[in-house]
């Protein structure tokens, strides 16, 4: 179990990547970009979020999904992606656990996508550019969420 | 070509510089190329088919490539590895998905390519049909170049 003093850049509050119970949530990221995966890892580790897997297509993202579960809290996804791209793979994570809390991270400039998604069961999206406070709020008011 | 097509991507341009890099930005002199043309070294390459088709290239040195990528990651990058070009590609990414947003409430429809990076010394690039139109732009790091060939299909 990790505890405050296992972030000693985060003072007096419980890091947001932490559960009640100490553990940390557990995330898995769909992107195909290098870039991003590292930026939004960074961000939730960084915050004691435990990043417990990655993929950068769909298809390997909804293989790692049911592998990961039920020890997963949370997925960051990626729109366009090759092979799958991230509306199906979203698709096919929901079809097999209708409450799957999954954040849709996209460009501007593709909102029809990002309204389908939420109509499909995403909970959330995140527009890029990615910043810290943006990730962190979107996910915090994601887990909470019922 | 038409100078309405490149506004967009250079006020994209700016606005995701500006956000990425927290970055004083000065844009230079419009400026139009026919037929062949340098490249700078390091080039992200967009295509564009609907209403309007061509490409875009987002156009700069390995060296400002690599300060940019080094700014985005928050770490040195000495060489233009695999995380550094793909930094440089979202980057152009996250500028072409904002630009096609305003170009979209202009009336235009068209699909996107996802960006292709293209590196080298000594590259020409050249156009049939239509000129290329260029705007570049002064940052912190470097310049960068946009530059468009795009025309309504008819
Ligand atoms: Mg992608």
């Amino acid at each position: 179990m990790k505890t405050k003093a296992d972030f000693p850049n985060i003072n007096d509050r419980q890091p947001e990547g932490l559960k009640d119970d100490g553990n940390p949530f557990r995330v898995l990221i769909i992107d195909d970009s290098m870039f991003v995966t590292k930026q939004i890892n960074q961000i939730l580790t960084s915050e004691g979020f435990e990043i417990v897997g990655s993929a950068n297509n769909g298809e390997s993202g909804v293989e790692k999904y049911k592998e990961l579960y039920p020890n997963i809290d949370l997925v960051t996804m990626d729109i366009t992606m090759p092979k799958m791209d991230g509306v199906e793979c979203l698709e096919k994570i929901i079809e097999f656990d209708k409450d799957a809390k999954v954040i849709m991270i996209s460009a501007l400039g593709k909102q029809d996508l990002v309204k389908k998604s939420l109509l499909i069961g995403a909970k959330n999206y995140i527009v890029k550019p990615l910043d810290r406070n943006k990730v962190l709020e979107r996910v915090v008011t994601t887990l909470k969420k019922q | 070509m038409r100078v309405e097509y490149i506004n967009p991507f250079v006020e994209a341009a700016f606005s995701i510089l500006k956000e990425v890099l927290g970055d004083d930005l000065s844009r230079g002199e419009l400026y139009l190329k026919a037929t062949s043309q340098p490249i700078l070294g390091v080039t992200a390459i967009v295509g564009l088919a609907g209403d309007v088709e061509g490409r875009v290239l987002i156009d700069l040195t390995e060296k400002t490539a690599m300060k940019i990528a080094s700014a985005m990651n928050g770490e040195e990058m000495t060489t233009l590895n695999e995380l550094a070009k793909a930094t440089i590609t979202e980057l152009a990414n996250m500028i072409t998905a904002q630009a096609v947003t305003k170009l979209s409430e202009l009336g235009f429809t068209f699909d996107l390519t996802p960006p292709t990076i293209i590196t080298g010394e000594k590259m020409e690039i050249t156009n049939y049909e239509v000129e290329a139109l260029i705007v570049p732009i002064e940052t912190s790091h470097g310049k960068l170049e946009i530059n468009v060939a795009l025309r309504e299909r008819n």
